[in-house]
């Protein structure tokens, strides 16, 4: 029995050591200064050292982790509410949610492209305000892009992040029983109570994973900051590829140690979310 | 008319974006302060005098997204299987675990990576870039298989042995048929996101490996936004026309065997 489940998870657990823990083991190693491609030294933590003191490393880190807070919690938020938007029409109509599969097919690099096209200084916005005789340049066009927030980019990420939580949430709304809503509504429960203590509870594991999901991503992907990223302070994935491609072959080790940071936090990060959670939802059951 | 808000707000998202690309594609020279632009068919023009190079790009994205996909359905086909029927200590760490790649930032593990693509000779090659592409994708397709094995249960496939079958029929013919939706499901995310990775393929693949993303990158942040607007056109059209004749395929195969 014992073999035949090791036999089983194998053609997984081969690649998974292989790939994955190979490959983190040696961004650890060379953020210790081992197995560098100039050969190794002495292992040390230097390099993290250094980190700590670092003043831009910390204002990179404030940004991807605001970035990533915002764009996750809009995108939860817009999803849930046109989930709840579609699930309330009839079903012929609610095809129309189909729409939405544009945000999840355009890749990360071609939805920044859009933001750039649509809301950059010369951009279509610009262009219609202009035309309109609200603004009379380009200069009077607020410069969102460059505002030092990453506004550009939670806007880019709330367009492939939205189409994401609807479609996590919809699969269990659309699923949904009616019958424990109309029983609800027999026992007396306005549609406020009802929808607090009966639909909502059952939707808040999706909305749990999709922001898990859309908040780590965000906060370590590197496409839409490339695009759109302003160069200061710049995302953590940014500064990282600056270290790695830009500067000579010495500086390596940091940009391993910001990445095996980035590691932890997500991995601790994942893994403290989901405790909270399931303790909530206890909690919650308690009651 | 109450849902009208809501249809509203989904063509302002969603539609609008495809809107603009089909006119800025049109118009490559539309710019500031111009409301309409003017038609131009440049972009196709271009396309059309010098295919080469988009259509190496397209070609090899296409192939290493698919491969992908077989390569993540080999790895979690029997895995899957196992996690859905088997319970042991330690099964829900190993879940976790297994979700890691998925979630952490791809660059983490990927970068060190690459320096053992280096030395093995896997960087800069096609089969690197598969591989590396299956690590971030494969969990999807595990999430979607797991679940096809729950929702099927073990029935069938006990029954069927009950009655003399070998393990290699009960998997073509009575399981693999109960799990194509799953497949399907997770196939289409893997290759979605296999198709649109960037910085994978350009670190792996060091520019030797020709990629869709790659061809679009210094389209969209030089001034030749006409182009990178029908590139981008095109970027939605091909996983449309793909979805389209995976969902024709296995309804033909479901309505050939009766099922359904």
């Amino acid at each position: 029995m014992k073999r035949g489940i090791i036999h089983g998870l194998l053609p997984l657990l081969l690649p998974y050591c292989a790939l994955f823990c190979t490959g983190l083991a040696l961004t650890l190693a060379q953020s210790l200064g081992l197995f560098l491609p100039l050969g190794s030294g002495e292992a040390g933590i230097e390099h993290y050292q250094t980190l700590v003191q670092d003043q831009g490393i910390r204002q990179s880190l404030g940004l991807s982790l605001s970035v990533a807070f915002f764009s996750a919690a809009g995108s939860v938020l817009g999803g849930t509410v046109l989930a709840l938007a579609l699930w309330r029409m009839p079903p012929g109509l609610r095809r129309v949610g189909v729409v939405s599969k544009v945000g999840l097919i355009l890749p990360h690099v071609a939805v920044a492209f859009l933001v750039l096209l649509l809301l950059s200084r010369t951009g279509l916005v610009s262009s219609v305000l202009f035309q309109t005789g609200i603004i009379s340049s380009p200069e009077e066009f607020p410069n969102l892009l460059h505002t030092g927030s990453g506004l550009g980019m939670i806007l880019a990420f709330l367009l492939k992040g939205v189409p994401f939580a609807l479609l996590l949430i919809g699969a269990v709304l659309f699923g949904f029983d009616i019958r424990l809503i109309q029983t609800a509504r027999m026992l007396g429960a306005g549609s406020v109570r009802t929808f607090w203590s009966v639909t909502l509870p059952r939707l808040l594991p999706a909305m749990h994973s999709a922001f898990i999901i859309l908040f780590l991503y965000a906060f370590g992907s590197f496409d839409i900051p490339f695009v759109l990223g302003e160069s200061h302070p710049g995302m953590l994935s940014i500064r990282v590829f600056d270290i790695f491609f830009q500067r000579d072959l010495s500086q390596r080790p940091q940009a391993m140690a910001i990445l095996t940071l980035m590691f932890v936090f997500a991995a601790v990060f994942a893994m403290l979310y989901n405790r909270f959670a399931a303790y909530l939802d206890g909690w919650r059951r308690k009651l | 008319m109450r849902h009208a808000p809501t249809i509203i707000v989904l063509a302002l998202l969603f539609l609008l974006p495809v809107v603009v690309l089909i006119l800025q594609a049109g118009a490559p020279g539309w710019r500031f302060p111009e409301l309409w632009p003017e038609l131009t068919f440049d972009g196709l023009r271009f396309l059309a005098a010098r295919p080469g190079p988009f259509l190496t790009a397209l070609a090899s994205s296409l192939g290493y997204s698919l491969a992908t996909v077989a390569v993540t359905l080999a790895m979690t086909i029997l895995p899957a299987q196992v996690l859905a029927f088997q319970t042991f200590p330690g099964k829900n760490l190993l879940e976790g675990l297994l979700l890691l790649p998925a979630l952490v930032p791809a660059m983490t593990f990927s970068m060190g990576l690459h320096f053992i693509f280096l030395k093995i000779g896997l960087a800069d090659t096609t089969p690197g870039v598969i591989l590396v592409l299956s690590m971030i994708s494969y969990p999807y397709m595990l999430r979607a298989l797991t679940t096809g094995y729950t929702l099927m249960g073990r029935e069938y496939a006990v029954c069927a042995r009950n009655l003399g079958a070998s393990k290699r029929r009960v998997f073509l013919e009575v399981e693999l048929p109960q799990l194509l939706p799953a497949m399907a499901a997770g196939a289409s995310v893997v290759f979605l996101v296999a198709f649109s990775e960037y910085f994978l393929v350009f670190l792996i693949g060091g520019g030797s490996v020709a990629s869709f993303t790659g061809y679009l990158f210094p389209l969209i942040t030089s001034s030749n936004r006409g182009l990178g607007a029908l590139i981008t056109l095109i970027f939605l059209a091909v996983p449309i026309v793909l979805f389209i004749v995976l969902e024709l395929g296995l309804y033909r195969f479901h309505r050939k065997r009766w099922m359904r």
